[in-house]
């Protein structure tokens, strides 16, 4: 994000939202564009260039899931789906339609800032081919099939190396838990979720520094699992830590 | 038409007389086959068996007829002098009379037992028609409902289409539904029937008595009633009486009366008549509810939205940079917010639990999993509270609806929070006994009177030490219990008294059989 600014595209037909976005996004360097509508969010996403598409879900004109699979049809720009609460299967249909992520409303804006930037860095780093994630004090060498913590190299069974690997690929977002179980156990053990709570256990004794309270691998209850991105430097701490009031997701524990 | 009626049944008693003529003529055929191969002489008695076959299929008419022929072909064959009617012996002819009267008192108990066993039978196939009709009606749910079981039963007892209106049902969509083939004039027939009853039933009185029309309509005639001449939210019925005469039209309706009457007996016993108005209230309860919801929903939350997001915009602005004071106006701003946001999720929750919309989405899932989006939820009202965690490593996995635990357990420990004082100890722990995972809240707060302990799962209720001093909806606990109740658990409360804090428990089943399972189930 040091070269040129990044592209947003803020799909909501509530004025009010669309206006604080704006103002939050070009504080923070980016250019943004708006749509009321699934159709004009489809027509920008055709015509001009974006680097990210923001998109609620409820729309006038057409279903958010059907503008993100509209939009992924024939793009892979990332896409954040604002979501509302207690609709977890909801947010599980959304991003295996090809939604990047999802921020709870109401969010603050360093929350969606948090997952943006996310976004944004992997696909940069599958642009480039960066082989390496890290996260906090734990390093995943893609290439080399290597795990690091504090620099030691850590002994994975071939599972959680694959699970780790998985979320790895989505360093930051949520990966689902059907995602997980598929690329992990095969498409036959997709409700099988009782594996992976088991494995994600076993995982995080091995790349926790302190399993009790995990900070790498996290839970999105209902949804998945998420390799947590650390918190960015120089933003308010309540603004980090508090954004996405009770539901926030991404905050350091008290 | 009367003729051809009678013409019918004529021919049938003709026939069941044949056969049983056939009957003694077979009967004859054997005794006299027997007679002559082993000499019995005593063979009238066997005459018995066509009256009782006559009597039992036939009735009583058939069973007289088999005694006569039965005397007959017993003086003709097998007394002697043979081959005449003629009986000379006064030992015979004592038997002939004897056998006469037997045959005439079994024919006709034979008869009455099969006319009863009829009637039985016949009563039985009403009664469990009846019984599968009050049973439908008890598990309606809605008027349509009901009105659907009263026409699916009036068709299968009369085996005719029958077509039911309701109060509130436009005709011309009810015919609709059912296939259509219904004529206008029949249509008309019924909405007068209905406008009849509304104006106070004097047109209906003046169609017959019951209020009933007939309405003939090229090849099918109907038969338009109220299906009760007192009750007319019961509504209006018409029934195809088909092509039929009419005497067995007078049949029919005769029989279309008692089914109707028995009805709207188990209708009126039923309170079907308070059911539908009931119904109907219930399912406009129902809409107004969701509408409600969802209005609330957008209306509220979009604009909270707003306020939150801008509100933390605004904080992080740059020309707020060094303006302590008003950063914490925005500060004050966002929490306040947050705190409407909680309220409004709380009054959501608490209307979904007493509308019966809780769902639990049970999937298998590790408690620590659980334990921790709670108190990342939490973190901020923890953030000035010592908080001791306790959550060993080892604990099964729970099957339950992670979400609504999660947030069961954010109320409580809320609720720890808002009733301790900042500093204070808020210890949560994690155990694994007999099949049950305990999660307990313990704090060093308020603390819980027998009172409140006794109504601190009621919804709206709050402790009354605090009502003035701490804000709140009541609702918290309330949900609590709800969400971990909908789970297959149970939350309790224990307190040394007030002042002394209190211990809130979450029980949930679980099991080891999963874990143990899979850990056998090694990795590759």
């Amino acid at each position: 994000m040091t070269e040129a600014s990044p592209i947003v595209l803020i799909v909501d037909d509530e004025v009010q939202i669309r206006r604080f976005l704006r103002t939050g996004f070009e504080l923070n360097g980016f250019v943004v564009h708006e749509a009321a509508t699934g159709g004009e969010a489809i027509r920008t996403a055709t015509l001009r260039p974006i680097d990210i598409a923001i998109v609620d879900l409820g729309l006038p004109d057409m279903d958010g899931s059907e503008v993100v699979e509209r939009i992924r049809s024939w793009s892979n720009v990332p896409i954040i789906v604002l979501s509302v609460r207690a609709n977890e299967a909801n947010k599980v249909q959304l991003l295996e339609a090809g939604a990047d992520d999802y921020v709870v409303k109401p969010f603050g804006m360093a929350e969606l800032l948090a997952r943006v930037r996310v976004a944004l860095r992997r696909q940069s780093r599958a642009a480039t081919g960066e082989p390496t994630v890290v996260v906090g004090p734990l390093t995943i060498d893609l290439a080399a099939r290597a795990v690091l913590l504090n620099g030691q190299r850590l002994a994975l069974t071939p599972k959680e190396y694959r699970l780790l690997q998985v979320l790895a690929q989505h360093a930051g977002n949520v990966v689902t838990h059907q995602h997980l179980l598929k690329e992990v156990w095969g498409s036959i053990h997709v409700h099988d979720t009782h594996y992976l709570r088991i494995f994600v256990r076993k995982l995080r004794q091995k790349i926790e520094p302190n399993p009790e309270m995990p900070r790498i691998l996290m839970t999105e209850l209902g949804v998945g699992y998420r390799l947590a991105q650390m918190p960015a430097e120089g933003e308010p701490a309540w603004a980090t830590a508090e954004a996405g009031g009770s539901e926030a997701q991404a905050k350091p524990d008290a | 038409m009367q003729k051809t009626v009678l013409m019918a049944s004529l021919r049938q008693q003709a026939l069941h007389l044949l056969l049983t003529l056939g009957l003694v003529v077979a009967v004859t055929v054997v005794l006299y086959a027997a007679i002559i191969t082993t000499g019995v002489t005593q063979g009238s008695a066997i005459y018995l068996i066509p009256v009782l076959i006559a009597a039992v299929r036939w009735g009583v008419v058939p069973a007289l007829f088999a005694g006569i022929c039965g005397v007959l072909a017993s003086a003709y064959f097998f007394v002697a002098p043979t081959y005449t009617l003629i009986v000379t012996d006064p030992h015979e002819v004592f038997n002939l009379i004897l056998f006469t009267f037997t045959a005439i008192i079994v024919g006709q108990l034979a008869a009455q037992l099969k006319e009863q066993l009829e009637l039985a039978r016949q009563r039985e196939v009403d009664l469990s028609d009846l019984y599968s009709f009050s049973r439908r009606l008890a598990v309606a749910f809605d008027v349509s409902d009901i009105h659907s079981a009263i026409e699916d039963h009036l068709a299968a007892v009369l085996q005719r289409k029958v077509i039911l209106f309701g109060p509130q049902r436009e005709p011309s969509a009810a015919a609709r539904r059912n296939g259509g083939g219904m004529p206008g004039a029949v249509l008309g027939a019924v909405e007068n029937m209905a406008s009849g009853h509304e104006s106070g039933g004097s047109r209906a009185a003046a169609d017959g008595p019951g209020g009933e029309t007939v309405v003939g309509d090229g090849d099918d005639i109907w038969l338009v009633r109220a299906v009760s001449p007192s009750r007319r939210e019961f509504g209006v019925i018409a029934v195809n009486l088909g092509h039929a005469s009419p005497p067995s039209q007078g049949a029919l309706r005769s029989r279309i009366d008692a089914v109707l009457a028995d009805a709207t007996a188990t209708l009126e016993r039923l309170g079907v008549a308070h059911a539908i108005g009931e119904a109907r209230m219930r399912a406009q309860t129902e809409q107004l509810r969701e509408a409600l919801i969802g209005s609330v929903s957008h209306e509220l939350r979009t604009p909270l939205a707003s306020i939150l997001g801008a509100a933390t915009v605004l904080a992080a602005a740059p020309a707020l940079k060094n303006e302590k004071s008003l950063k914490a106006l925005v500060q004050g701003v966002h929490d306040e917010t947050e705190r409407l946001n909680r309220d409004i999720q709380n009054l959501l929750d608490a209307s979904r639990i007493s509308s019966g919309g809780v769902r639990p989405h049970l999937e298998w899932t590790d408690p620590t999993d659980i334990l921790h989006s709670a108190l990342r939820s939490c973190a901020r009202r923890l953030a000035d509270r010592a908080v001791a965690i306790d959550i060993p490593q080892d604990l099964p996995l729970v099957h339950v609806d992670a979400v609504l635990v999660q947030q069961a357990l954010v109320q409580i420990i809320d609720n720890a929070a808002k009733y301790s004082q900042a500093g204070s100890r808020i210890a949560i722990a994690a155990a694994a006994r007999d099949g049950r995972l305990s999660v307990s809240v313990r704090d060093e707060g308020a603390g819980l009177t027998e009172i409140d302990k006794a109504t601190m799962f009621h919804r709206f209720e709050r402790g009354e030490r605090h009502a003035a001093t701490t804000s709140g909806s009541g609702l918290g606990l309330w949900i609590a219990n709800a969400f971990i109740t909908a789970n297959g658990g149970k939350l309790e409360a224990v307190s040394a008294g007030p002042g002394l804090g209190s211990t809130l428990t979450v029980e949930l089943p679980a099991t080891h059989s999963a874990v143990a399972q899979l850990e056998s189930d090694a990795d590759d």
